[in-house]
């Protein structure tokens, strides 16, 4: 059973005791013990995934980890938020996936035209099973609770993860003035609706929406 | 102790006479008192000879002295900055990471081939460090530079610690490295997992890992 735990917010660090790990490509920063990595093909979900993950965009450079001893990864000198699953969905941009454990399946799914416009693309990952996983973001994110009657709307370049039972819909904040040039910066939001809970990182990437 | 942690990227260091500190140039944000500021021509210390060394080297980051009476605050680049004490043992730093240390140091410069042989020469190519580092022995405080923050990792005997070459920051004591490859046919055909290249350490000591593969 992989032990995930946080040394300090950035830098994550996994035992393993003869298991394995799914981690983003070239993660590693240190290692004790003893450690193979292999480059998994396509992401790791297969021949279909493979297949599914190139023509979705969603492309993620994965390596498994397995052997014995503590592995440490850290990317970019991003904040690490640890997610426990247990047999729930987690949607999250393969940009901020970092490490999953091997119980988990990874998969692409469909988010729509809605994510085009945001500029997140038309799919994003989802993770289900039991096990923890690890997700990046440009400083400390946030989690913020999503229930019925309380929809929140999230700017598409600071959304990074989500669980639970969720509907995103793309609303547009564009009036008159966006569309001659004295927009507020904010024209297009992801609204979820439903109950779950929303991660959201202090920072923007750059999106369509936040152009206009 | 010279340095006091303001916040994660800045420390300030009290200078009194007598005590000098040596920082990297233009690492100054601040400063109270009478404090004067000579660039120092020998990058380091040591004599004409030292400097030769660290031209050819090219461990010769443009150094400051830092003297006279008050606190003096550095930092630089918005890195995070470590402080790390040195009580008669050795720090092994690469030079562009040294943000500032304790006059009362012995800095010297090291040829990575003393270490492994040819394969340390190979090492220093490899993993883009060069073929020399710099050696700070001797009493005092040193404060370096990490993008994201530092993990300090301890080395002991039988249990060696292995570490990215692009996180690596510095290691002390007794410690020995080696590149270890894990170069195997997946990485000739470019499906390599991005991991081809460790540095092995060995020995009993410490190794400072910083959270990001990012060079300074």
């Amino acid at each position: 059973m992989a032990q995930f735990r946080l040394q300090g917010s950035k830098v994550l660090a996994v035992d393993l005791a003869g298991d394995t790990v799914k981690a983003r490509n070239g993660s590693m920063v240190a290692y004790t013990g003893q450690m193979g990595f292999k480059k998994l093909s396509g992401g790791g979900d297969g021949l279909r995934g493979m297949v599914t993950r190139r023509l979705t965009g969603e492309r993620m450079e994965v390596m498994e980890v397995k052997g014995q001893g503590t592995c440490f990864f850290a990317d970019q000198a991003t904040e690490i938020n640890l997610v426990r699953l247990n047999g729930e969905t987690l949607f999250v941009e393969s940009d901020n996936l970092l490490c999953t454990e091997a119980t988990l399946r990874t998969g692409t799914s469909f988010t729509g035209l809605n994510g085009m416009a945001s500029g997140n693309g038309l799919f994003t990952t989802k993770v289900e099973g039991q096990g923890w996983a690890a997700v990046t973001s440009r400083g400390p994110a946030v989690i913020l609770r999503v229930a019925q009657g309380l929809p929140l709307r999230v700017d598409p370049g600071a959304y990074v993860a989500h669980t639970g039972n969720l509907n995103r819909a793309l609303k547009s904040g564009a009036g008159w003035t966006t569309l001659i040039g004295e927009g507020g910066g904010e024209a297009m939001q992801v609204e979820f609706t439903g109950e779950g809970l929303v991660y959201v990182q202090p920072s923007e990437r750059l999106t369509f929406g936040g152009d206009a | 102790m010279a340095f006091t942690r303001i916040n994660n990227k800045m420390v300030s260091a009290q200078i009194v006479p007598g005590q000098r500190v040596l920082s990297q140039r233009g690492s100054m944000l601040g400063y109270t008192g009478e404090v004067t500021f000579q660039p120092n021509l020998m990058g380091g210390q040591g004599g004409v000879m030292s400097m030769i060394g660290r031209r050819v080297a090219n461990e010769d980051t443009p150094l400051m002295t830092v003297e006279g009476h008050g606190t003096v605050m550095f930092g630089h680049g918005g890195h995070h900055v470590h402080v790390i004490d040195l009580v008669g043992d050795t720090l092994y730093v690469e030079a562009d990471r040294l943000l500032a240390f304790e006059g009362s140091l012995q800095q010297s410069t090291m040829f990575m081939g003393q270490q492994g042989g040819l394969m340390g020469v190979v090492r220093g190519q490899v993993t883009g460090q060069g073929l020399f580092t710099t050696q700070l022995s001797g009493k005092g405080a040193v404060a370096v530079m990490a993008h994201g923050g530092v993990v300090e990792l301890p080395i002991s005997p039988g249990l060696p610690v292995h570490v990215d070459p692009q996180a690596y920051v510095a290691h002390r004591g007794q410690v020995t490295n080696k590149l270890s490859s894990a170069l195997g046919w997946r990485d000739m055909i470019g499906r390599g997992s991005g991991e081809a290249f460790q540095l092995e350490l060995s020995g009993q000591g410490m190794v400072y890992v910083q959270a990001s593969e990012v060079k300074l």
